[in-house]
C-alpha cells in the first residue's frame, strides 16, 4: 500500500495509512535482505525483465536484521508484575520477556487498540467512580509505605525565627525538597493550631484521596547543609573516641 | 539435402497446429470436467495472483524517481528475487521467508570468483496457542513470524489476517479454515461448555466469519478440491432391478386401476 503510492501521496495517506497499514509492511528483524550485484535492464511497462541466467543470480548481502538492535514490544499489563508496574500500565519490555513470560502467563495482554480502550474505561472508573469501588493504585500503595517511614525536618532561617508562621505552601515545598515527593496542598491537612514555634509536629497526607498517612513533621532552625555533615561526622568521631574508654569499664 | 528441407517445411505447413497454446492448456484445464463444477469462491481464489510482500529484498515503492547521478526523473521497476520455498515451509510458519539460492562474489568484489551461496532462515520451534481452536501447537517459526503476530495482536489474527500468498504454508491454510469453520460453527463447537467464553471469542473475530460453505474450501489445493468434489457429487449406482420393479408396480397398480371400472360396468 505504501509501497505502491508515488511519493507526493506519502504524506497525504500517512493518517489514513497509520491505522489501516498492513502489519506485513512492517518492519521485521531476523531477516537476510540481497540485492543483485548486476542491475537488470529496465524491461517494457507490463513485461517481465529478462534476467541473465549468471549474472542475476549474484546477489550482494546488504543486511541480515538478525545482528540489529534488538528493540522492545510494548504491552499492557493486566496485573502487578513487581519491577514492572500494576495493573494497566504500558510497559516497554524485552521480545523474550514479554513473548515467554508476561503473554504466556497471562500477566499482559497485546496494546490492540480494544485492548487500549477497555484499561482506559477501567482506569477512568477508578479515578471517578465510587470511593468503595476505588483501589489504591500500585504506585500509590508505594508512595503510601514510603512515607509511613519518612520524617519530615523544616527548617526555619535565621532571619524569620523571631515570627514565623508555617503555611501548607511551605510544607509542600519542603515536601518535594527534602523527600522528593509532590504533595498538592489540597491532599495535605496541618494542625488546626497555626504553627508559629519549633517543636514536633504531625501533618497527614492524603495518597490519590484514599490513603491517609501520618508524617511526623520537626521544625527547628535552619542549619546549613555542610555545618550539618560535620556536626554529624563529629559526632561519629566522638562516638568511635568514647567507645574504647567505656568498653574496658 | 535440398530435398529434404523442402519436404520439411511442406510438412511443417500441413501439420496441424495444437487449437489452444501449450501455455493455456492449465488455465484451460479449469473450464471443463468436474474442475469446472467447483465452487465460484474457490474458484476465484485460485485466480487471485497477487505477489507477496517482498521479504528477502527492498521494494523501491516508487514507479519514478530522480537518477542519482544525473538527477533526471526515470522510470525504474522493482524486480523480484527468486525465492525458494522448501517442502518443509509448508508445514510450519516461516512469515515468507525461504531459501535464497545463488551465487555471491568472493571478497564481496566483483572482480573475484563467483561463489555458490544459499542463505536460508533461522527456524525455532515454539509453542503457539490459538484462542478459537483452544489447543496449542508446536510450530516452525522464524523470527519474522514472530514479529509478525506480535504486530498482529495475536496469533489468530495473525492466521486470520494474512492473505495466502503471505502466508505462504499449506498448515498455515490448514488452521485458517479450522478457525473460520469453527466461527461459522460456532454454536456447536466454539467452546461448547462455556457460553461466557465462547460470545467474548466470537465477538473478538467475528469480523472474519465467513459461511460454512465457503469457509470448507479455504485453503485447499487444488487436488484436495477435486477429490472433495468428487465425494460430494459421488452416488453409489443403484441396481437396475430397482428401477424395473418400480415400473412394473406401477404398471400393475395402473391396470388395478383400470379393471375395477369395467367390472362395475358389467355388473
Amino acid at each position: 500500500m505504501f509501497a505502491r503510492a508515488p511519493a507526493r501521496f506519502v504524506l497525504q495517506s500517512v493518517c489514513a495509512c497509520l491505522r489501516t497499514q498492513s502489519f506485513s509492511h512492517t518492519a521485521c528483524r531476523n531477516t537476510v535482505i540481497v540485492e543483485r550485484w548486476w542491475q537488470v535492464p529496465l524491461s517494457k511497462e507490463g513485461s517481465a525483465p529478462r534476467l541473465h541466467p549468471r549474472r542475476h543470480r549474484v546477489y550482494r548481502l546488504v543486511e541480515d536484521t538478525k545482528h540489529h538492535m534488538k528493540d522492545k514490544m510494548e504491552l499492557l499489563l493486566t496485573q502487578t508484575v513487581p519491577k514492572l508496574g500494576g495493573r494497566g500500565d504500558t510497559v516497554f519490555v524485552k521480545k523474550s520477556l514479554g513473548r515467554n513470560k508476561l503473554l504466556a502467563e497471562g500477566l499482559a495482554v497485546y496494546p490492540s487498540p480494544e485492548n487500549k480502550e477497555l484499561f482506559a474505561e477501567e482506569r477512568r472508573l477508578l479515578r471517578e467512580g465510587k470511593r468503595e469501588d476505588r483501589i489504591q493504585t500500585r504506585t500509590g500503595q508505594l508512595t503510601v509505605e514510603f512515607l509511613k517511614k519518612s520524617a519530615l525536618e523544616v527548617g526555619i532561617q535565621p532571619a524569620a525565627q523571631q515570627q514565623f508562621h508555617l503555611t501548607k505552601e511551605i510544607v509542600c515545598r519542603h515536601f518535594l525538597r527534602k523527600l522528593g515527593v509532590v504533595v498538592p496542598p489540597h491532599a495535605l491537612t496541618l494542625p488546626d493550631e497555626p504553627i508559629t514555634q519549633f517543636g514536633d509536629f504531625w501533618c497527614e497526607v492524603t495518597v490519590n484521596g484514599l490513603d491517609t498517612v501520618r508524617v511526623q513533621l520537626s521544625v527547628g532552625p535552619y542549619v546549613d547543609p555542610r555545618k550539618k555533615k560535620l556536626m554529624k561526622l563529629e559526632a561519629a568521631a566522638a562516638a568511635t573516641e568514647n567507645k574504647p574508654e567505656t568498653d574496658p569499664e | 539435402m535440398h530435398c529434404d528441407i523442402h519436404l520439411c517445411l511442406l510438412f511443417l505447413s500441413k501439420m496441424p497446429l495444437h487449437k489452444y497454446p501449450p501455455r493455456l492448456w492449465e488455465a484451460l484445464k479449469l473450464k471443463k470436467g468436474i474442475y469446472a463444477r467447483l465452487p465460484q469462491h474457490y474458484l476465484k481464489s485460485l485466480q487471485d495472483t497477487s505477489p507477496p510482500t517482498p521479504v528477502h529484498w527492498k521494494s523501491l515503492g516508487v514507479k519514478y524517481r530522480a537518477n542519482p547521478k544525473t538527477g533526471h526523473r526515470e522510470r525504474v521497476q522493482d524486480v523480484p528475487v527468486p525465492i525458494y520455498y522448501p517442502p518443509e515451509s509448508r508445514d510450519g510458519l516461516w512469515g515468507g521467508e525461504g531459501w535464497i539460492r545463488g551465487y555471491r562474489y568472493a571478497n564481496n568484489d566483483k572482480l573475484s570468483a563467483r561463489v555458490k551461496k544459499t542463505w536460508k532462515p533461522q527456524l525455532f520451534k515454539r509453542e503457539l496457542y490459538s484462542e478459537i481452536l483452544d489447543q496449542k501447537f508446536n510450530i516452525t517459526v522464524t523470527a519474522r513470524t514472530l514479529d509478525l503476530i506480535d504486530a498482529a495482536y495475536g496469533f489468530d489474527f495473525y492466521i486470520l489476517k494474512t492473505p495466502k500468498q503471505d502466508l505462504n504454508s499449506k498448515f498455515g491454510m490448514d488452521l485458517k479454515r479450522a478457525m473460520l469453520l469453527q466461527l461459522a460453527r460456532k454454536d456447536t463447537e466454539l467452546y461448547p461448555d462455556d457460553p461466557a467464553q465462547r460470545e467474548k471469542i466470537y465477538n473478538k473475530y467475528k469480523q472474519f466469519e465467513i459461511p460454512a460453505e465457503e469457509a470448507e474450501w479455504v485453503g485447499l489445493s487444488i487436488e484436495e478440491a477435486v477429490e472433495k468434489q468428487r465425494l460430494l457429487e459421488h452416488k453409489d449406482p443403484e441396481p437396475l432391478y430397482k428401477s424395473c420393479v418400480e415400473n412394473l408396480v406401477k404398471e400393475l397398480a395402473m391396470q388395478k386401476l383400470t379393471e375395477p371400472q369395467l367390472m362395475e360396468k358389467k355388473d
